[in-house]
Order: structure tokens, then C-alpha cells, then sequence
């Protein structure tokens, strides 16, 4: 068993979440756990995306009641707080009915999902006929208190123009950001203005040489190689998506895709910037 | 064919034969590009040996660019990104003939997961309803191939409120063509799904890494005589994930395309290259020497753990769950995850002696294993007290 005891290194983290006990309620069945390799197992291919947003460990509880109603509580652990909003980010509804659960939280008839810290969780009912949202919200908030402080979206959001942006519809793309492996991850929004729709971004990274890195392979990508990149605007004539408007400054790029009006794109890229300054300063 | 399925499912390298298929020069985004198409089965559907599985993106580019390329058919699921996947597709296909692209979506209904099968749930109404929710994702009146999505057992496959709603849908003109959708006891799923003589295509996990592949190789070759459609799919699992766990992508994929009764795989893609790097497969679909040895050494990696065949199923006199055993053993020594292992053999209710008692063990494992020794080692973890977990 000395093997056994040695490998027991990482584990402590798993162990301290434990479901809780609901009035009401028992749990059905043992605790499930998964884990990258076999999430498939639970939720076939979009186990997927999962794993690209960096999914370290599933534990699924189901709980029922005399009523034979049930409940399912999924909570996806992720590698840090960033990537579990990734994920929620790709599967959040924006139509949905929002909760103040977690950091955020909504709910549709028999599911709620929420974000809190490094979780995101999915919580599904059956038979709980009309108190169906209440039930799924206090199941939810009983669960979010046993997992540790709820943290609070990404800083960089708050640097998107507020105008004309769609309510719910910031994601952040953990890699291949605009299908280039290169761009590596970034954060988006959509934007709807004089019935245009367009989509603004922004890509943080670590230092400006790694933002001039990128800059120099997407135009050698795009075949336009320059000799000397310096920060500031670049309009690209990208294949694949058409025209892009982006700026370079310090370790940030942002810009904008599908909005062809020039003077509009120069107005968001003003505002994105003027936005994160305001970020910069306020961290 | 069928004669000597038996001795060509254990082949690692299939010998060449009529593989029944085109090939055209197509004219994609201002290049010259060699596509191969098979037909699928009993649908007569033409398809390009390499299709989209949108799973991994909401970038509508990538899949423009991937229909652009020659790609024709889309796969999606009812439940991706909680339904925006069919969306996605659904923005991307509008303005597009309905004739210049097939789709695929997948219909899940509640399982247990225990045993694999349907739970109350899980009706002909809901099915309906949630394939009519994915119609108007995606925007069309028809989908191509509706699967029911992750299937693991025969039970599930033979499941008449499901047959019923997808009998329904295709007389309502919903749908053109009905499948079954499997990475899990995937030839069990397929040999029901033959018998059914209800579905049309089979999408099925499928790749040189599987243990079990010989299995998975002789029941597609069973449903493909029947005239069933075969999709691929897990073909190159995992390969553009970071780190990436099989390194050899074009082999991999020419490894399943060597099967003449697989008649195209879906892949992943997240990236523009990975769209070229995978149809450049086509180019010539042998697969050369290098990308031969690379597979045998990546395969030959001496099998530790379970490959979930579940041929040991029944054989134990005390009805152990040797799989579940299994994937606890497979927890502690590959994932080097005991935090997992525990709560698998915990949750397991093992009687207080585990493989003691008997004289003589009847379990035959397919891959050789000491069935009994590996079940004592990992039994062990029960009586670990919690306190010695951390470190």
C-alpha cells in the first residue's frame, strides 16, 4: 500500500466539497466522480469543450424526495475560476431568467446553472412540478455555500464599450481564438448598434513581446509580413473572416470583427482602449 | 468479406481491397483539392471520408471555411453549449442550398447511468420535443441524421418509445435518416442496432487505441453488410488537445479509413489548419511506412488498464463489478488519482474480503489481466481511513 499512500498527494482539494443534506431530500445512489478521461461518459462529446476549458473533476449527487421527484447536481471543477467561466460563457443563455446565485447564475424550467469560484455547476430536476425553480434555487444555493469564496467575473469585462452590448454574451475563448493556434485565448462580446451586429475582443497576455509575436504571425498568416511591427492599429484583410480592425498596446489587443463602417470601428477601438485604461488603473 | 471477418478484426493493418469509392478534384477557397467519398451505407449519402464535428467551436468562420473546403456533413447535438452549437451551425447554413450540405444532430433523453438504460424521462414526446427544439436552432425543416445520442447498451438501442419517435419523425418528413450514437461497449450497441434493422447510420468511437478494436472492427463490418451507414468518430482523440495524446493525426485517421466498411469520420476542428491538415489525408489515404511504425509503437504500449470490453461481466461467482474494479485500478496507477479510486471502490459495496476466499477464479479478462491480483490491490483502498489521504 506505501505506493498507494505516496500517490495521494493531490487529492485533498477533492475531498472537502461534500453535497449537502436538503430537508426533504436524500441522496440516491452514491456520489459519481469524473475526471478528463472518462467525462464522456457522462456527457458524450461535448466532454470535449470541457476539456478545453481546462475540466479537472465532475461530481454528480442526485437527491430524491417522497414525492418521487428528483434532483441532479453536477459540479464541474475547473482549473481556475477563468476557465469555469469560460465554460459557462460557452454554454450561457443569454435569453434565460438570471439569478443572483454564485457569480451569476440563471434559470430555465427544470435546470439552473451557476458560476461560483473555480465551479460551474448544472443542477436539472424531474417531477418537481410547479415549485420547480424554487426547489432548483435553494438546492443551488445550499450547494454554492459549501464551495468556498464565489469570486467575481474576469476584471477585463468591465473594459467593453457598454454600448450596444448585448446583454449576457461575453464568452472567453480558452484557445485557437478565431481558429488561429497562434492567437492562443481571448475574451469577446457582441455588440448590436443601428442594426449592425458585430463582435468586439480583447486578448491579454503575460508581456508586450507576446502580443508583438502574435501581431507578426497573423500577418505572415495572412501574408502581409511587415519588417517592423510597433504597437498601434492594424486593419487586416483576414481570408476568413473578412476585414478586422485591431490595436496593439502594452500586453493587449483588441478589435473588432464583422462591421464594415469605418468610422464606427475607429469609435469602438477608441472606447476599448479609453475602457482599458480605466482597467488598468482600477487593478 | 464475411467469411473471414473474424481473422481481419485482429489485424492492426488492414490488407488493401475495393474500397468503393470516388474520387474528384474540386476547386476549394481558389485551391485544387482530392476528395474521396464513400457511400453511407444504405442512405446512398456521398460523403467525403472527412466530415466536421462542430462540438469544440462557436466560431462560424471555421465552419464556413469547413463547407467551403468540401466538408459536407456537420455534426452537432441537441445538448452542446446547451443548444447554441445548433445555432451556430443553423446562422452559418442560412442562404446556403439545402442540397449542398447534410446535417447530423443527436437527441439525448435521461439514462441511468449505472446501467446504461432509459429512465422515466425518457418518452416518445420528449424525444419529438426536443428534436422539434433543435429544428428551429438550426433553422431547417429537416435534419439529415437524427442519432439517439450516447448509447451503451443493447436494451437502449431495442428502446421502443425511442424506435417510436424516430419512426414518427421520419414519416413527418422531420428527418431523413435515424442512427445510434456509442463510446461506450460500443460493439454490443452496434450488433443491437443491426438487429434493430431500425436505424440507418451508426456513429461510433473508433480508433487504434482501443483494445477492444477487433470487437468494434467485426460488429461495423456485421452492420455494414446489413447496409448500415458508419461514421467514425474519436478517431484522433485527443490529438489536438494540449498536451496531445496520439501524435500521429494523419495515420490515425488513415487507420480507420483503411477499414472499407468505416464510410467517413468526424473530427474536431478548432483551427483552420487542422481542416487542411485532416483533408490533406485524401491526398493519399495509404498509409506510408513512418505513420505505420509510429502507430504500431504508440499502440504496442503494453495495455495496463481495462478497456471496458465487458466480457468479464457475469463470469464472477461473487458478482463483483470487475469493470468498476478495474477503473479503480486504473484511477490509482495511471491517473494517480486515489481521491477518485476511493470513492469508486467505496461506492461500490464490497463485501469485507475481496478475492480470498476462492480457490479458483473463473474471470477470463480479453487482454490477459490477473483479474483477482489487481482486484485485492485496489480492494485495499476501503479500509484506507480518510486521514491518511492527504499528504
Amino acid at each position: 500500500m506505501s505506493t498507494v499512500i505516496i500517490l495521494w498527494s493531490s487529492i485533498s482539494k477533492a475531498k472537502d466539497f461534500k453535497f449537502p443534506e436538503i430537508a426533504g431530500w436524500k441522496q440516491s445512489g452514491e456520489i459519481e466522480t469524473f475526471i478528463p478521461k472518462n467525462l464522456y461518459e457522462y456527457i458524450n462529446g461535448a466532454a470535449d469543450l470541457y476539456l478545453m476549458y481546462d475540466f479537472e473533476e465532475l461530481k454528480v449527487a442526485e437527491y430524491q424526495n417522497e414525492k418521487k421527484a428528483s434532483v441532479t447536481v453536477d459540479v464541474y471543477r475547473h482549473r481556475t475560476p477563468l476557465h469555469a467561466f469560460g465554460i459557462y460563457s460557452q454554454e450561457r443563455l443569454p435569453e434565460a431568467n438570471f439569478l443572483d446565485i454564485g457569480i451569476q447564475g440563471y434559470y430555465e424550467k427544470g435546470f439552473l446553472n451557476f458560476l461560483t469560484g473555480p465551479y460551474y455547476l448544472k443542477l436539472s430536476a424531474i417531477n418537481t412540478g410547479p415549485e420547480d425553480q424554487e426547489v432548483l434555487v435553494a438546492f443551488a444555493k445550499r450547494t454554492a455555500e459549501n464551495l468556498g469564496p464565489k469570486g467575481s467575473f474576469p476584471s477585463i469585462l468591465s473594459a467593453f464599450p457598454a454600448e450596444g452590448k448585448q446583454k449576457h454574451s461575453e464568452k472567453f475563448i480558452a484557445r485557437n481564438f478565431l481558429g488561429y493556434a497562434f492567437l492562443h485565448s481571448s475574451f469577446t462580446a457582441d455588440y448590436e448598434l443601428q442594426a449592425k451586429k458585430f463582435k468586439l475582443f480583447v486578448i491579454e497576455r503575460e508581456n508586450r513581446d507576446e502580443c508583438k509575436n502574435m501581431i507578426e504571425k497573423y500577418l505572415q498568416t495572412i501574408k502581409s509580413p511587415r519588417k517592423d511591427v510597433t504597437e498601434g492599429r492594424y486593419t487586416l484583410s483576414d481570408p476568413h473572416h473578412g476585414e478586422i480592425d485591431l490595436h496593439w498596446q502594452g500586453k493587449y489587443i483588441w478589435g473588432i470583427l464583422n462591421l464594415n463602417e469605418v468610422s464606427l470601428r475607429l469609435k469602438y477601438l477608441k472606447l476599448f482602449e479609453e475602457g482599458l485604461k480605466k482597467k488598468v488603473l482600477s487593478d | 468479406m464475411k467469411s473471414t471477418l473474424a481473422g481481419i478484426g485482429g489485424l492492426f493493418f488492414l490488407p488493401p481491397v475495393d474500397m468503393k469509392q470516388e474520387v474528384k478534384i474540386v476547386e476549394a477557397k481558389g485551391k485544387e483539392k482530392k476528395l474521396v467519398y464513400r457511400t453511407l451505407g444504405k442512405t446512398g449519402l456521398k460523403l467525403p471520408v472527412i466530415n466536421m464535428g462542430v462540438m469544440l467551436t462557436d466560431n462560424p468562420n471555421l465552419i464556413r471555411t469547413a463547407l467551403d473546403s468540401g466538408i459536407l456533413l456537420l455534426d452537432t447535438a441537441h445538448g452542446y453549449m446547451q443548444g447554441r452549437n445548433e445555432e451556430t451551425i443553423g446562422g452559418v447554413i442560412k442562404g446556403r442550398p439545402r442540397d449542398s450540405y447534410y446535417i447530423a444532430t443527436k437527441v439525448n433523453l435521461p439514462q441511468n447511468r449505472t446501467t446504461g438504460l432509459y429512465t422515466d424521462g425518457a418518452t416518445t414526446e420528449e424525444f419529438l420535443k426536443r428534436l422539434d427544439i433543435s429544428l428551429k436552432r438550426l433553422g431547417v425543416d429537416y435534419v439529415d441524421i437524427l442519432y439517439q445520442h450516447g448509447v451503451s447498451k443493447k436494451e437502449s438501442v431495442m428502446y421502443e418509445p425511442v424506435l417510436k419517435a424516430l419512426d414518427q419523425a421520419k414519416k413527418d418528413g422531420k428527418i431523413r435518416f435515424a442512427g445510434v450514437s456509442t463510446h461506450g461497449n460500443e460493439p454490443e450497441v452496434i450488433h443491437a442496432a443491426t438487429d434493430s434493422k431500425a436505424h440507418d447510420v451508426i456513429l461510433t468511437a473508433y480508433n487504434f487505441k482501443q483494445k477492444h478494436y477487433p470487437e468494434v472492427r467485426n460488429a461495423i463490418a456485421r452492420a455494414s453488410q446489413a447496409g448500415i451507414g458508419i461514421i467514425g468518430m474519436k478517431a484522433i482523440r485527443g490529438a489536438y488537445q494540449q498536451p496531445p495524446t496520439i501524435k500521429n493525426i494523419t495515420g490515425s485517421l488513415k487507420w480507420i479509413l483503411q477499414d472499407p466498411n468505416v464510410h467517413t469520420v468526424i473530427t474536431g476542428f478548432t483551427t483552420f489548419e487542422h481542416i487542411e491538415i485532416d483533408l490533406s489525408i485524401m491526398d493519399d489515404l495509404t498509409l506510408t511506412e513512418p505513420e505505420k511504425l509510429e502507430l504500431q509503437k504508440e499502440a504496442s504500449i503494453r495495455g495496463l488498464y481495462c478497456q471496458g470490453c465487458g466480457q468479464c461481466l457475469g463470469q464472477c461467482p461473487e458478482k463483483l463489478p470487475i469493470p468498476d474494479l478495474m477503473r479503480a485500478y486504473m484511477y490509482t496507477y495511471d491517473y494517480r488519482s486515489l481521491a477518485h479510486a476511493q470513492d469508486l471502490v467505496v461506492s461500490l459495496n464490497l463485501p469485507s474480503r475481496v478475492c480470498e476466499d476462492c480457490s479458483y477464479c473463473p474471470v477470463k479478462c480479453s487482454i490477459g489481466f490477473n483479474v483477482p491480483k489487481k482486484i485485492r490491490d485496489v480492494a485495499r483502498l476501503k479500509d484506507v481511513p480518510s486521514e491518511y489521504i492527504t499528504v
